[in-house]
């Protein structure tokens, strides 16, 4: 019953996107002269700040250091006006550490961690408007910031959402549609060789759907990484006036 | 959904102040304490703007802050409380207060005074009607009246260095190398508060002089004010 409202018989969806059609991207990195690292992700209506600190020594107990390898550190909130009913506790609820190890599981996949033994990395992301796809903003705007501090990564980690309505997938998908009680996929990828990093699925889904739900996140994803990607070689290509960069495919 | 919300950045500090607003039912005209209740700021310095907070409960800094806005909201006159009364005796507006630091780097009680009273100045509260009987509240989203904000108190900072050097609106670097500092929230040609924690004994004249700066500075950060929220559309 929920699939007819959220996707018309014409085709579109209920913010008037096409089933594959992302949300605008907005995005600006270093917009803190503290952080080592920072940037601001719009995609749609949710916003998020990511701010990147480090590498930098161990906080607290040294027994946590790895001796092999980089601690580390994430914390993801949520701004009490980040939602429709104000939020009571901006961090340490359930879903906040969700995230927040969602995040760490993440980017501890992708950070070459074995340049840094003994040494911790924060990445803060602090969620200013809510509007689905949280996990998604977070990751990527944690990705420019990353980028922006210069922490070497094995390529962009760009995450998508999608879900299956009416044997049609659609992909980025917004609260209204995340709240409708459809499945939801969700995947952070290498977009450049295709790698997924982190997958996960929730609620009921076919299984001869999910190949197909999953291929287009995986086209999703890429979108994204064209997007940003644009905008990041643009400006590099400003700042060190070069007519364009190498790139090495 | 995001609702009135300013920014105001000192340079390279970063407060972000919204406002939520909530119904409360309580007693309304009567200067007990719950009344008092009507509106509740609360700053946030989290590890996210500086790397000298760490995270957990609010410290010693983001608590003495919040305090010091919910004293500001509550001498200033600059709401009237019984503009947020909708039932006398019955409901009233809570107004929920946000400050979000982004980016730390001194002088954050400007930053927040400024961005609270912008917020104020851009907040609307939908119209409300109680159904007497049935006691159903429907908020009306389509009316908007906006608060009527009196007066525009604005902060000046300035630390006291090498005991008798006063510079004005610090950074990080000077505050933590200050030797003492002042405080002063005017509004027009009115003083609303002056504050000096300890530190450097002053003089009178310096502290007139302080007092003086703090004036002139109001009537310009409120013209400033006004500009911005007159060029947005709302």
């Amino acid at each position: 019953m929920a699939g007819m409202e959220l996707l018309s018989d014409q085709g579109f969806r209920i913010d008037g996107r096409k089933p594959n059609e992302l949300r605008r991207i907005r995005f600006k990195k270093g917009v803190f002269r503290q952080a080592d690292g920072s940037a601001y992700l719009e995609q749609g209506n949710t916003k998020v700040l990511a701010a990147v600190y480090g590498p930098h020594e161990i906080r607290g107990s040294r027994s946590k250091a790895l001796h092999d390898k980089l601690l580390i550190n994430c914390q993801y909130s949520m701004a009490t006006f980040s939602t429709q009913d104000r939020k009571r506790r901006p961090r340490g609820d359930r879903k906040a550490q969700e995230m927040t190890s969602h995040l760490k599981q993440t980017f501890d996949a992708v950070v070459l961690t074995e340049l840094y033994p003994k040494v911790q990395l924060d990445i803060f992301v602090e969620v200013l408007q809510s509007d689905g796809g949280n996990y998604c903003a977070s990751v990527n705007a944690a990705t420019l910031a990353l980028m922006d501090a210069g922490i070497p990564m094995k390529d962009y980690v760009i995450a998508c959402s999608g879900s299956h309505l009416r044997d049609t997938p659609i992909v980025d998908m917004n609260n209204l549609e995340e709240s409708s009680g459809g499945a939801e996929v969700v995947m952070a990828v290498l977009p450049r060789c295709e790698q997924i990093v982190f997958l996960e699925m929730n609620s009921r889904l076919h299984e001869d759907h999910l190949s197909g739900v999953m291929d287009h996140v995986m086209v999703g994803c890429k979108d994204i990484f064209n997007v940003l990607n644009q905008q990041v070689q643009d400006e590099l290509c400003q700042k060190t006036q070069l007519d364009k960069l190498v790139t090495t495919g | 959904m995001f609702e009135p919300a300013t920014e105001a950045k000192l340079a390279d500090h970063c407060t972000l102040c919204v406002h939520r607003r909530g119904i409360l039912t309580g007693q309304a005209g009567q200067y007990n304490h719950y009344v008092w209740d009507k509106s509740i700021p609360n700053v946030e310095l989290s590890p996210l703007c500086s790397p000298n907070f760490r995270p957990g409960p609010p410290g010693e800094q983001a608590q003495v802050l919040s305090q010091n806005m919910d004293d500001l909201l509550k001498t200033s006159g600059c709401i009237n409380f019984e503009d947020l009364c909708i039932c006398p005796g019955k409901l009233s507006w809570v107004l929920h207060i946000s400050l979000v630091c982004l980016d730390y780097d001194g002088n954050i009680m400007d930053a927040c005074v400024l961005a609270l009273v912008a917020a104020l100045k851009n907040t609307c509260l939908p119209a409300v009607t109680v159904d007497e009987e049935t006691g159903d509240i429907k908020t009306d989203p389509t009316t908007h009246t906006p608060l009527s904000v009196a007066c525009c108190p604005v902060s000046t900072s300035f630390i006291v260095f090498d005991n008798n050097i006063l510079l004005v609106d610090p950074t990080n670097e000077e505050e933590k190398l200050a030797t003492g500092a002042v405080t002063v929230v005017a509004e027009g040609s009115n003083l609303v508060s002056i504050y000096k924690p300890g530190g450097t004994p002053l003089r009178d004249d310096q502290i007139e002089d302080c007092i003086d700066r703090a004036l002139e500075r109001s009537l310009e950060a409120a013209r400033l004010i006004d500009d911005t929220l007159c060029s947005i559309d709302r």
